[in-house]
């Protein structure tokens, strides 16, 4: 199987042999359970039973892909939706988890920023950051999760959360100040 | 052993789980099917928002907003009589209606809240204005707006303002008016007749009750059980003929014709008198009738 092969051409093989879907599976099953994690799904299990569970239901609808959108998106907004019926059902949305890696966020984030002269030095221990995640609303820790952590452009973003570009500017937009607000002082944006 | 092993990841219980419940793709036309049920919908309701209109335009039009000052004691009163709720109701369900639709086809997440809201109300008022101007929008308030329990047409509303002698107003259908003198005979909505005494009757009054047909008479409030009324204004009302109709309205021209030339016993003429001058809106209805309706 050449390795260069898009996941649109995949989607196109797997609707003539389903053994064909193991490459997307295999493509996606790691950055999704990384997103899962970061979206709160602690354990493992779980986020082995949403992945599955999206997995298949992204099987069932594989005819209503669009292929004028990223496969990546339309993955990750079933993942995303697979997430929140998970949260739903078990009444309770737990705050981010993070690894170290994910400490580069502000630099990320520092990038977005048009005022760099302002910009603290940033050492923030990993616990401090997850607090102040916990401290943002849950649709605002998701857009700064895609953004910052997934890499995703404005665009991907709205395909995933299925909003307009401009509702996830201003999420976005809402999101670091509610972030800079919730950070300790010295830390702040 | 290798199977097992493949049968451990997430792609192996995936492919497992596909072929023991035989799971198959749903086929494209479902989904291209519930696409164009959406947009289907979308446009269903905005065209049912844009009948809605064109029954408001109709009931905007018709409503004399002009006569407020004889039928309501201030404009705020008349315009919470005369707003077309119903219809303003209708239209502002199916223009969500028709938003919600949209936002469940394939990309009309993408669209924000205003551009959906905003295309679908100008959609929905474009396409009432052409409504209204094909005559649907009498069609509409006649067909649809006598139905719902909690509803009456405002036409029909506005009938009802003009049966009220006690309160000096009355509507109906000339009957007889012999030129030279100042009385005449009405038969009200409701089918009573009246002796309409018109001795303070400006000649532009009498012009216009010459003339016949359905009118509205503002006069001195008189008791319900009097059948002579005391007229001050007389003005035409130029109103969707349907509504009468409905009532076995209106008497047809050559009655009219009739009755005129057998009213040998209508009331002479009344010694002119101030009595109109104290009805409360009169300078406002004097104005009216001095700039015609």
């Amino acid at each position: 199987m050449p390795p260069e092969m898009s996941d649109e051409e995949i989607v196109r093989r797997t609707l003539l042999n389903k053994d064909e879907f193991a490459l997307l599976i295999e493509r996606y099953e790691a950055k999704l359970s990384r997103y899962l994690e970061r979206l709160g799904v602690g354990i493992r299990e779980d986020r082995e039973d949403i992945l599955q569970n999206a997995f298949i239901k992204a099987y069932k609808n594989l005819n209503s892909f669009d292929p004028t959108l990223a496969f990546s998106s339309w993955m990750y907004r079933i993942a995303h939706n697979e997430a929140m019926s998970f949260f739903r059902s078990k009444r309770a949305r737990p705050s981010i988890v993070l690894d170290d890696e994910d400490r580069d966020f502000f630099a990320e984030m520092r990038d977005e920023n048009s005022d760099t002269s302002e910009i603290a030095e940033l050492r923030l221990s990993r616990e401090e950051l997850e607090k102040a995640f916990s401290k943002i609303a849950p649709l605002q820790r998701d857009v700064l999760t895609l953004r910052f952590f997934e890499d995703r452009s404005y665009a991907e973003m709205s395909d995933i959360l299925e909003v307009p570009i401009g509702t996830v500017s201003t999420l976005l937009h809402r999101a670091k100040r509610a972030l800079r607000a919730a950070l300790p002082k010295p830390f702040e944006l | 052993m290798i199977m097992e092993q493949k049968k451990e990841t997430v792609a192996g219980r995936v492919l497992a789980r596909i072929t023991n419940e035989h799971l198959v793709p749903r086929p494209r036309w479902e989904f291209i099917w519930k696409n164009y049920f959406f947009w289907t919908l979308g446009a269903l309701a905005v065209a049912i928002g844009a009948l809605a209109f064109s029954a408001m335009l109709f009931e905007i039009e018709n409503i004399d907003w002009r006569l407020s000052v004889a039928t309501h004691t201030s404009l705020w009163s008349f315009f919470l009589d005369a707003a077309p709720i119903l219809w303003v109701s209708v239209l502002a369900l199916f223009i969500l209606v028709g938003y919600g639709n949209i936002r469940r086809t394939k990309h009309g997440y993408r669209y924000p809240l205003a551009v959906i809201a905003l295309g679908a109300v100008l959609t929905s008022f474009t396409l009432g204005g052409a409504f209204y101007a094909a005559g649907f929008g009498g069609e509409i308030e006649e067909a649809i707006g006598d139905h719902p329990p909690f509803y009456r047409p405002i036409l029909l509303e506005e009938r009802s303002w003009w049966l009220a002698p006690q309160k000096g107003l009355l509507a109906g259908q000339i009957l007889s008016f012999v030129p030279g003198t100042t009385s005449f005979v009405l038969r009200d909505l409701n089918g009573r007749i009246w002796n309409i005494e018109g001795d303070e009757l400006h000649s532009a009054d009498r012009a216009i009750a010459a003339q016949g047909g359905i009118v509205r008479v503002v006069g001195t409030p008189t008791t319900a059980t009097n059948s002579v009324f005391h007229a001050c204004f007389v003005f035409p009302w130029r109103t969707y003929n349907a509504f009468f109709s409905l009532e076995g309205f209106p008497v047809s021209s050559s009655t009219f014709m009739l009755v005129s030339s057998s009213s040998s016993e209508r009331n002479g003429a009344v010694a002119r008198n101030d009595s109109c001058k104290g009805i409360r809106p009169y300078e406002k209805l004097r104005a009216i009738d001095e700039a015609g309706l």
